[in-house]
């Protein structure tokens, strides 16, 4: 066994008791099952195909503790948060400091009818056995996310009943204010038929001390349910994010994600849709930006499992310095997936020249009667559009950040969302510095 | 003005101007006319500050200063405008916000208050009646998806929004139909004042009916091959080029004025 795995394996072992729902044999054996799938996978190596390009030598080395933060730990105030938060006004907000839910900072008094959205740690035993529908499929995705399933304690779970709405954006912010700790969150969304929820899960690094955040969302969507989604990263310095993201959407059902990769010494994301019944549809879109020694990667799949959906990802990064990045996009077409409608493309912007990408589009099309179109591209900064800037008397460095702003901004007219879409480009006009 | 002296210049090994010799004083308007080829967009380019072109001997004088020794920016700033032959679509950044950002970069170079929003849109709506420009067209982003037509009465309303000192419109009637040609030649004659220099460079002499220069050169192979009034545009309207063939090595001609 080697000495990262023996360190969770400990961890394991004496959080065991502190780790919620004890007396529940279905969550004992989750967690065992868990525990079990990530000790036999380890870290995964660069010898791997699925982690090629991406190293974990470093977070290897890191004895992280994975106990949430204690009740009596000081917190930031909202004040101060409020100040980077991508939604400052939200009507509703969940709030969790290193790990642990904060009942002060949060806001879900008077949700609309039919909505629910519970801290874990709010539920008993009992009552939180259904998180385990939207969270099963996503359990067994990567080593991290079997991981998650073995430390889970805290995180958030939305529920819609049918017909339900929840249109002015939920907040669900997560701090991280020291170093040295490895936090196991979750999200679980189950929005039940025809119900529509628009959120914002964002993950603040306040520190530049190491820590890790290793994340797992669950998504259930009933027959033309709609999710709108947007995931933003911004983690300190030396922070390592990894998230693993699992939908699964009935008939004419609707996923709306965007991923926003902002900062954070090292990310990765393995996001996957699954279009089970016809009409269903999802947009996975994203930013990553990468400067200094940074990196970020994102693995998706979306599987076209049934006739008559569409999806469309449109991802783009922008690398500075030695920064790198990776893009995976994966579709699976199955052989009975009639009429899929299927768009990908990946657009890349090199600022320097030690910056790299990977991307990779990989397609995977059993079917015989579909549209599926892709494209990547890695280019530099277009010289005649920094000239024409600059020969009407702007900076070179206001030419430049506009010229990059341009590039990134691009992929906020994608949200649908319009209050999501307003937050975005609010807090996106003018961090476009690297 | 403008005093450029024996100007050579390369684009990549390759020499392009040979010895360009051309005064503008305050005011007045100058065609340089001449052939594909002849070096006419290498002058706009090295005047605007385009650093594919390498400026090999000779010197540029604006307004007492050493061009060359300008920025882009800098020159822009001290009253140099190109307007381009093909004007470049930006996605993604607004037409009216680079209106804006540009005119706020000269006053902040003049010493003067940048203008609020209310202000520059009163100057800028003002501007766009003259360039029978739809507003519609500030909101979009620069030149993107703009017709032939549009994007050159863009460049002439920036030039009308920044009021340069010296003016280079470079190949601007090109690809215009005679509507869109009258609407810019007027808006470009609505900008001749005494303390403003033009150099319209120009294939054609079409674009001279509209705007009377006041001088009018030749350019062949990198060289002012002949100088004249308005009078020898005509002149090459019914000759064509061919004739500087046989004059265009070795006789050299130094500006009119």
């Amino acid at each position: 066994m080697s000495t990262a795995i023996a360190h969770y394996q400990s961890e394991f072992e004496r959080l065991g008791t502190l780790l919620p729902w004890q007396d529940s044999p279905q969550w004992q054996e989750w967690r065992q099952s868990g525990w079990a799938h990530f000790a036999s996978l380890g870290f995964p190596t660069t010898r791997h195909e699925e982690w090629k390009y991406t190293s974990l030598a470093a977070l290897e080395k890191l004895a992280l503790s994975c106990a949430p933060a204690a009740p009596e730990a000081p917190q930031p105030t909202w004040d101060a948060l409020k100040a980077r938060a991508v939604l400052p006004q939200a009507r509703h907000r969940a709030v969790f400091v290193d790990g642990r839910y904060s009942p002060q900072l949060s806001q879900l008094d008077g949700l609309p009818a039919g909505i629910a959205v519970r801290p874990l740690s709010a539920l008993s035993a009992r009552d939180s056995l259904g998180l385990q529908v939207p969270l099963q499929a996503v359990r067994a995705r990567t080593p991290f996310a079997a991981l998650n399933a073995a430390f889970m304690a805290e995180g958030a779970w939305i529920t819609a009943a049918a017909e339900a709405s929840l249109d002015d954006p939920l907040l669900i912010l997560y701090v991280t204010t020291r170093g040295g700790q490895a936090q196991h969150v979750v999200n679980a969304y189950h929005l039940a038929a025809g119900s529509r929820v628009a959120v914002a899960e964002q993950y603040l690094g306040l520190t530049d001390e190491a820590y890790f955040v290793n994340q797992v969302a669950g998504v259930q969507l009933e027959a033309g349910a709609q999710l709108s989604h947007v995931k933003l990263q911004q983690e300190g310095g030396r922070a390592y994010h990894i998230g693993a993201l699992q939908a699964s959407q009935q008939g004419g059902s609707r996923f709306e994600s965007h991923s926003f990769a902002l900062s954070g010494a090292f990310g990765r994301n393995d996001m996957e849709a699954a279009l089970l019944e016809p009409g269903a549809s999802v947009v996975m879109n994203g930013l990553y930006r990468v400067g200094g020694r940074e990196f970020q990667d994102f693995h998706t799949c979306i599987r076209h499992q049934s006739p008559d959906c569409s999806s469309d990802e449109y991802f783009k990064g922008v690398l500075d310095g030695s920064g790198r990045a990776v893009f995976n996009g994966k579709i699976v077409v199955a052989q009975d997936a009639q009429h899929t409608a299927s768009r990908q493309s990946n657009h890349n912007l090199l600022l320097s020249d030690q910056a790299e990408v990977d991307t990779k589009p990989q397609l995977e099309i059993f079917a015989d009667d579909v549209k599926c179109s892709h494209g990547a591209t890695v280019g530099q900064l277009d010289e005649d559009q920094w000239f024409y800037l600059r020969s009407r008397g702007l900076d070179p460095d206001h030419a430049r950040t506009l010229l990059i702003e341009a590039f990134a901004l691009d992929l906020l007219s994608s949200i649908g969302h319009a209050g999501l879409r307003a937050a975005m480009d609010h807090l996106m006009r003018g961090h476009a510095h690297v | 003005m403008l005093i450029i002296k024996d100007l050579h210049a390369s684009v990549g090994d390759k020499p392009i101007l040979k010895g360009i010799n051309l005064t503008v004083n305050a005011g007045e308007v100058h065609a340089i006319m001449g052939p594909n080829g002849s070096g006419k967009s290498t002058l706009s380019n090295v005047l605007a500050g385009r650093e594919n072109v390498t400026v090999t001997s000779g010197s540029i004088e604006y307004l007492g200063q050493d061009l060359l020794a300008l920025e882009v920016e800098e020159r822009a700033r001290a009253g140099v405008f190109l307007a381009f032959q093909y004007p470049v679509e930006i996605p993604g950044v607004g037409n009216v916000y680079l209106l804006k950002a540009a005119l706020n970069a000269q006053r902040k170079h003049r010493g003067l208050p940048e203008l609020d929003a209310m202000e520059f849109l009163a100057l800028v709506k003002d501007k766009m009646k003259l360039m029978e420009m739809n507003e519609s067209m500030l909101y979009r982003a620069v030149n993107e998806g703009f017709s032939g037509g549009e994007k050159k009465r863009n460049e002439i309303l920036q030039m009308a929004v920044l009021e340069p000192k010296l003016a280079i419109l470079d190949e601007t009637d090109s690809g215009l139909d005679i509507d869109a040609l009258k609407i810019v030649a007027n808006g470009v004659n609505s900008l001749r004042h005494p303390e403003r220099s033009m150099i319209l460079v120009t294939h054609y002499q079409r674009l001279l009916d509209y705007i009377k220069p006041d001088y009018v050169h030749v350019l062949a192979a990198g060289r002012i091959v002949r100088s004249g009034g308005p009078e020898l545009a005509h002149e090459l309207e019914k000759q064509g080029y061919a004739w500087i063939g046989n004059e265009g090595s070795g006789q050299e001609v130094s500006s009119g004025s």
